[in-house]
Formats: structure tokens, sequence, C-alpha cells
């Protein structure tokens, strides 16, 4: 992939233009694929090579981040949560949080990540969602995604548009990247070169062998004329067979000792570190993890509790990646988040669960993070008259200061108004 | 409540970083936000058409398309009948014996047809479902002690065979419809939602929307799914409050604030389910004290053999089935599903107009939504995998030979495991959503073509009979596609079929390639 350091306008779309020419079949289509819109963006002095791979994961439901990060130094959180409540560091309680720094603890089912806190490569935040009020999951996930609230106008991905404003890794990737789901996730809406594939280990044409060729051919012409967004999925999907054919899923051996858990979480983490270490240009990997909307009996306490199996799994899976892809060595260059569309009320309610509220915990995980800390912003003491409507931990971090952060220093890509339009993010310090 | 923002100097672009000129990067970060690069690029978009909503807030810059490309143009040039394409849409895929029903009956007649639905024969097809499937006619408290995956998979296996065999297809469609639209997870709720489909879904389908949201309300399956059995005086449970509103009655926009969520939070309180699976309302858990939801102002009272508080709940269910919103947004949704994605305001307007005219005659709506001009200037749609997984069933007239979880394993192959989705706003409906995971359908077409699974079988001797690469594709054409199977795919299934027009394997390839083409996936 040609350098560029000064880059005008043209030379990038020569570049983008080969790309698209690239994968057409057939000259009539050429002259409709000239990216005339193509905003003129400024490309960073750092090789696209310097940029991490990003791992970004929706946990989808609204999570309780006061499971999570357990405030155990303020005494409101016990008063409003009999039942529920993680109990402090020094109580000699069974589940017990354990101290991070003070006034703040991780839970015991979140504690698989323990290891790479430590090593300062997991900063978590807290207080952390939307600058605008919605406990909605539909229209909240959904700004979330997009970038912006409240605006039908959009309706690409904040990922999408980051990876529709940059050039690819490699400048022939068939893929750039991928959700691991039924479905394309609205965070990659807009994205080139991207699928929704929910099993990369089994992604190829069936049927006989001998007829495979020409039957893949007939569909390439028959999509290859069909509109958009359908064109391009079946186009890139052919492109993608090979490349992820040549991954050997099945026998990959995590490294380190690292185990993932055997739930669809773990496994779509497993399957992503197998991704990144081929390194085949996928640049962007997403992956949904639910089960967080804990109205009812929510039990962060105890083994047999419903969110303390979800924090588990979440967790387990989340710290074999750390010690299997990050952590040890090699290490590779990759920058992992996680976000959920809202938190929790402060007090629980009357089926020992909480409703929607709207601060909550994030995760950001890389080796060039500044982590080891809870990085808060005016976090209050939880008595009522501090919290919205009474009920909520207030947001004090909109989360597209952290994405933008990420986005600018690990991803290579200063066009924060394009991935977060009409927002002016104020950097963190997520980034050592 | 999410409250709308109208502020237009907010949206103003930043001065880019290389100082561009604004207009241009106007456009250019126009084009990211609306379809990003690919889309963009491919420009093999039709105009917009006249009547479709722009969606197009006052004094933004204006923007490029709507937010799907529609699919039309070149697309379904040849969909030509419109008794065709109304039996395209309205079902769950076109069959040779529906596809001449809709031409020999005319476009109000099929409708018509389609719309009386008792009246049509399915007694095969609930013989089958009794015989094979018969968990789905037993009540809640005779399932309680059965196996949960059996009953699921009975319950999905029943849901597919009704949907592929059965000959009122467009109550089929409404139940797809309602389905999401009051979702369920199934994995929350277990044998409940047996009785949920039966009576509440399937009954009221083709009814009156306040008949369905009122049997929702009542129903064990949506009480136990949304946390609503054990929201209690006190500490009430917001998540069925916020929900009902939210996702079945006003829409998220529909006029509602937390502060009602939480004082219907209250007025709900007793509203729960006994030990056996029924719908029970206990006063002992309800909360007596004054309450006021979207301005209608509940008294204060007291417990007594007269005033349970029952009554209360059943009053806030009647408030919103007749809520001006309720109007629009089951109007939108059922416009949505039924004519175009990007209904206009007019169109909006017109079905909440019947909606308020008839107290919500869902039959009424399909009418007024399906008047044939209408939907013979919509684009396409996309089929969802359940629906396509369905259509391929229909069109090949494949025999099931595996009853029992053959639809619980295909339908999780293709994308979309019925009473799988987790959270409350359902399965959706966008082609952006489900248009990228194409290969597993390729894969479904030579599974199902080539009875590669065992499950589902079909019997390609009537294509074989047809002796030339032409005639076997003329057959295809009118049992897959309503004899308008694009002069494209014709002619390319004609040259793959030409080596060997009566080999039963070629056929079989070339059935499952008119199942993956890009045609099939439309409707």
């Amino acid at each position: 992939m040609t350098d560029h350091t000064d880059c005008g306008c043209t030379e990038y779309n020569e570049l983008s233009r080969r790309q698209f020419i690239n994968d057409i079949t057939g000259a009539a289509l050429m002259a409709t694929v000239l990216p005339e819109w193509m905003p003129k963006v400024v490309l960073a002095e750092s090789h696209a090579s310097d940029r991490d791979v990003v791992v970004s994961i929706f946990q989808r439901g609204g999570a309780d981040g006061l499971s999570i990060v357990v405030p155990f130094g303020d005494p409101n959180y016990y008063t409003g949560r009999p039942t529920i409540a993680i109990p402090q560091p020094d109580s000699g309680k069974a589940y017990r949080a354990t101290n991070l720094d003070g006034f703040f603890g991780l839970s015991e089912p979140m504690l698989p990540l323990l290891e790479a806190y430590r090593a300062k490569h997991l900063l978590l935040a807290h207080g952390v969602g939307l600058g605008y009020v919605s406990r909605s999951h539909f229209d909240a996930q959904r700004y979330m995604e997009v970038g912006k609230p409240n605006d039908p106008s959009i309706s690409t991905g904040w990922l999408g548009r980051h990876l529709a404003s940059t050039t690819p890794v490699r400048s022939n990737a068939p893929l750039r990247a991928l959700g691991l789901s039924v479905g394309l996730p609205k965070t990659l809406v807009g994205a080139p070169k991207t699928l929704p594939i929910p099993d990369p280990a089994n992604f190829s044409i069936a049927g006989s062998a001998t007829t495979r060729t020409q039957r893949t051919q007939l569909l390439r012409d028959d999509y290859a004329v069909a509109t958009e967004p359908i064109r391009s999925a079946a186009l890139d999907s052919i492109n993608t067979i090979a490349l992820l054919n040549m991954i050997d899923f099945a026998n990959y051996r995590p490294a380190n000792g690292a185990t993932y858990p055997n739930s669809s979480f773990g496994r779509a983490l497993k399957s992503t570190a197998a991704l990144i270490k081929a390194d085949v240009g996928v640049e962007a990997i997403q992956v949904d993890v639910g089960g967080w909307d804990t109205h009812n009996q929510q039990n962060p306490v105890t083994p047999a509790g419903s969110m303390y199996r979800t924090m588990l799994d979440f967790s387990s899976a989340l710290g074999a990646f750390y010690m299997d892809v990050i952590g040890g060595a090699p290490s590779y260059p990759v920058t992992l988040l996680s976000i959920s569309e809202f938190g929790r009320n402060v007090r629980e309610n009357g089926s020992q669960g909480t409703d929607h509220g709207r601060g909550t915990v994030a995760f950001v995980m890389g080796k060039a993070i500044a982590g080891g800390r809870v990085l808060t912003r005016n976090f209050p003491v939880l008595a009522r008259e501090n919290l919205e409507l009474g009920q909520d931990l207030p947001v004090t971090i909109d989360h597209r200061d952290l994405v933008a952060e990420i986005v600018k220093s690990r991803l290579g890509n200063p066009n924060l108004s394009l991935v977060f339009p009409d927002y002016v993010p104020t950097f963190r310090g997520v980034m050592l | 409540m999410t409250t709308v923002s109208t502020d237009p100097g907010r949206d103003e672009p930043h001065a880019s970083p290389d100082g561009a000129s604004s207009d241009r990067l106007r456009a250019s970060r126009r084009q990211l936000f609306k379809l990003g690069a690919a889309a963009a690029a491919a420009s093999v978009v039709a105009p917009r058409r006249a009547g479709a909503q722009s969606a197009r807030p006052r004094g933004r810059p204006p923007i490029m398309g709507p937010i799907d490309p529609p699919i039309s143009g070149s697309a379904i040039a040849s969909w030509q009948n419109p008794s065709v394409r109304l039996a395209r849409r309205i079902g769950l895929g076109l069959t040779e014996a529906e596809a001449a029903r809709a031409r020999k009956m005319g476009y109000r007649g099929y409708l018509e047809y389609q719309l009386d639905h008792t009246s049509i024969d399915d007694s095969a097809v609930e013989a089958y479902v009794a015989q094979n499937h018969p968990m789905v006619n037993q009540d809640s408290a005779s399932l309680q002690s059965a196996d949960i995956n059996v009953v699921t998979q009975q319950l999905q296996a029943a849901f597919t065979y009704r949907a592929a065999f059965s000959n009122r297809q467009l109550h089929a469609r409404m139940v797809e419809f309602w389905n999401d639209h009051f979702s369920i997870y199934m994995r929350k709720v277990g044998y409940l939602k047996v009785a949920d489909d039966r009576d509440v879904i399937r009954k009221h389908a083709l009814g009156k929307f306040p008949d369905l949201l009122k049997a929702s309300a009542h129903s064990p399956a949506m009480l136990v799914y949304l946390d609503q059995q054990t929201s209690r005086r006190g500490a009430p449970n917001q998540n069925y409050a916020r929900e009902i509103m939210e996702l079945h009655t006003l829409g998220v926009d529909g006029g509602y604030t937390q502060q009602d969520v939480a004082e219907l939070s209250r007025v709900l309180t007793g509203w729960t389910i006994t030990g056996r699976g029924a719908f029970n309302y206990d006063p002992n858990l309800h909360d007596f004290g004054a309450k006021t939801v979207l301005g209608v102002q509940i008294p204060a009272s007291t417990q007594s053999a007269t005033n349970t508080g029952l009554a209360e709940g059943e009053r806030m269910l009647d408030v919103l089935v007749a809520h001006p919103s309720t109007a629009k947004f089951i109007s939108k949704k059922m416009l949505k599903w039924l004519l175009r994605y990007d209904p206009s305001e007019a169109q909006i307007a017109g079905v909440a107009a019947v909606y308020t005219r008839t107290g919500g005659d869902i039959k009424e709506m399909i009418r007024a939504i399906l008047e044939p001009s209408a939907l013979m200037a919509s684009p396409a749609k996309f089929k969802r995998p359940f629906h396509f997984l369905v259509s391929a069933i229909r069109a090949t007239n494949a025999r099931v030979t595996n009853v029992t979880n053959y639809a619980t394993r295909q339908l999780g192959v293709v994308g979309q495991p019925l009473f799988s989705w987790e959270t409350p706003d359902g399965y959706p409906d966008t082609v952006e959503y489900w248009a990228g995971n194409i290969l597993p359908r390729w894969n479904f077409g030579t599974t199902i073509a080539t009875a590669a699974s065992g499950e589902l079988v079909v019997d390609v001797d009537a294509y074989v009979q047809a002796g030339t690469a032409e005639g076997v594709t003329a057959a295809i054409g009118r049992a897959m596609f309503g004899g308008e199977m694009p002069a494209s795919l014709r002619d390319a299934l004609v040259a793959y079929l030409r080596p060997a027009p009566t080999n039963q394997t070629r056929v079989r390839e070339a059935l499952a390639l008119a199942i993956a083409s890009s045609q099939f996936q439309l409707y």
C-alpha cells in the first residue's frame, strides 16, 4: 500500500478508484463507481500498518455498571440495594468486591479481568453513556451506534463511517470488517467490505465441488446487477470465502494458556482472536453480548445468580482474549472497547432487579491504554438529590469522548467530525 | 421521554480539517452518513418515487435517498401483473397455484379472498399440526411439566409449517408481523408462549387492534417476559409499563414521559399470573394511590369487594388504544410491513384515519394500505430469513420429512430462529440488517433442492420431464416466480442447464440457484 505523507485529494481518490475497480466484473460498472463524493480526508502521518485492530463490543440491554464496578465506598449504594448490593471488600462476607482504588471495587464475577487491570491494560470508565436522555433500548442503542443522538437523517454507524473514511490497511483486503452476528449491527452500517458473518469457520458455498466454480460465477453475475446493499453483500461474500477458508478456526490454539468459555460470546472472541492473528486485513470486528436487561431477580452477587453468570461469562471471555492476544507475547496491536446503551437505577425495584437508568461502565483494553484505574468525572454521591430524576447515576462522560480518542490515536483517523458528526469530543486520557 | 430537538443550528457542519469547500464537504458528509461508500458508489438506485417520504427535517441540509435504497427499477422490471404482485407481497412466497388463483380473481378479488381468512379451508394443515405438533393445541396447565425443548421445537415447527403450507397466506403474514410487534423471548417464558401464539397472536392477527392489545396485556407469557408478574405496590417494575407504550401502542415518540412510565407501572401493579400459567389479578399487590398517566387522573381509592383496582389497568388499555399516537404508530408499522420501507406522512395519516374511524380494524387498515396504485408504485422489499426459508419451501413444494426439529435447525442456519430475539422490539425488518448474511441462504437453497439435510425433500420429476433447458427454466419460473422470472436469470439458468437438462442433479442445482438468486430474495 502506497505511503501517504502529504496526501492530496487526487492521490487518495486514485487509490480508492483502483480499489473499487479491482473487484468489479464488467467495464460497464466502472463508470458508476467513481466516488466523486469521497470526502477530502486528511491522512495521518502514521502508516496504516500502525493502526490497531478494533474490537467493538456492545452489551445489549442496559448493563448495570454499579454491579460491575461497585462503588463500595458510598453507603447509598447499600441502602438503595438491600438484596442485590455486592458486599464491601473488607466485609468478610462471601462474594465481596475486590478493592480497586479505595472507593470502587470489582465484583467477584468480573475478576477474570483483574489481571488486565493490574497490568494497566484495562481502563474502566464509570458514569459513561449517551449525552442525551433516552431510556429506550431501541433508541439508545441506535444513538450510540450511529454516533449521534436523535438525528433520524443518520443511518450509518460510527465504525462504518470510520472505515469508509480511511484507506484499508491491506489495499486488496476482501473483508475489512465483520459483525459476528446474523444481521449487520448498526455500528457497521456504511462500512465498505463488511459483512455480518455469524460463523466464520463455516463460510463457503455448499454443493458439488465439480460445479462450484460455475455456480459461484452464475451468482456473481446475477448479484453484480442487483441493487445495494444486496449487491455488495454478495460480491464481498464471494470474495471473502477463500480468505476465511485459509484460517483454521477449528484447530485454533489460544496462546499463553488462555481458555475461552464455551459460550456464544466466548466462541465469538475466540474467532476474533484467530482472525486477528491471521492478519488478513480485517480491521474491525463487532460482537454483541446480551443478557444485561436485569429488571427482575438480577442477583449479581452469588454464583447461581443470573447477572453473576452473565458477568462471569463476559469477563472470562474478555480475560481469555487479553491473555491470548494482548497481554502475552507476541502481543497484537488491538484496542478493545465495550459499552452498553445505558445503566440501571441506583435503587433496586420490587422484583430484586433494576429498571432502565443512565450512566454505566465502559471498558477499554489494549497495550497503549492508560489503564489500571477507574476513570470518572464528577461521579456523584449516590443520594437521591444527585441522581437524574432522583433515580439514576447521571452520565458524566459522553461515550463519544472515549471512542473518539481511540479513533484518533489508535485507529489513525483524525476525521472525527465525520465519525461523530456535530460533536466536538473532549479526550479524557484513555491513551498513554 | 425522548424529546425531539428542534435546533437546526446545531447541525451546521464543522470546518473541514483541510479547508475544503464546505459545500463539497457537506455533500460528502451527507453521503457518508446516508449510504456509506459502496452503496453510494454503485448508483443503481432508482430515482425517488413521488409520494415517497423525504426523511428531511426542515432547516437541515438535504439528504439523498431514503433510509434503505429503494429496490426498484431493473430489479423488478419483470413484475408486471398487479394481482401476482399482490400475491407475492401479502403471502410468504408464491406458488404456481397461488399465482394462478390471484390472476383469476384479480387484485381486489384476491385481496378480499385472503382477508376473509376463516372462509379459506385450512383443515389439512391443521390436521397435520394436530398430529405432528400436538403441544401447540394444549393449554398452559398441561404443558407445565413438558420438556421445554420439545415444546419450543413443536411451536417453531408448527409456526413454520403453517406459514409454508397454509392457504391463509395473508393471515400467516400478519401472524409473523404481530409476533414481532409483541415479541416474546421464549427461553425466558417457556411453555407460556404456546398459549400466547394461539390465543393472542393467531386469534387476533386479522381482527381488531384493541382486542389484540388487550389479549397481549392479559397474556401470561407477556407478563412474565416483561417482569410484570412480580411488580407490586411500593416498588413497581417498570419494564412492561414502558414497553407497552414504547413498543406496543404509542411508539417511542408518542408523547409519554418517564413519569408516565412510572405511573403506569403503578396502575399495573397486581397484574400477575397463577402458578398454573393463567392470568390473575391480585389486589393485594395493587397500589391504590392516586395516579396520573398521560393526563388521565386515577383517584386514590381503597380496596373493597367492588373495587379491586383491576379496572384502572383496563381503563388505561382503552386510553392507549384510543390515543392518536397509537393510530399513527400502528399504521406506520403496518405500512412498512405491507407496502414499503418508507411510507409518506400522508400515507401514515390516511391509514391512521382508518384506524380511528374503525376502532383499529386491521382488515380495513390493510385495505387502505394495499390500495392497488400504492402497491404498484412501491419498491420491492427484501425477505427476512424466515420469509426466505418459507418461500423456498413453498416454491419447491418441499415435503417435510423430519417433522420435529427441521425448523429449529434450518432457521438457525439462515439466521432467524423463531421466538429467539432477546429484546421486546422483535426481529428488525430492514435491508441493511439482513442483506449481508446472504451466504447461508445460498447454501439453504442447495440444502433444500438436493435434500441434503434429509429434512426437506423436493420432487424434481416434473422439472426433469420438461426435457429441455428452456422448458425446465420456464417451469422454475412458473413455480417460483409467478411466471415472471427476469430475463437475465432465465438466460443464466438456461445456459447452466443446457449441458444436461434432464439430469436430476443438474436440475436440482438449477433450482438451488434460482432460490439463491437476487430476484428470489425480493417480494
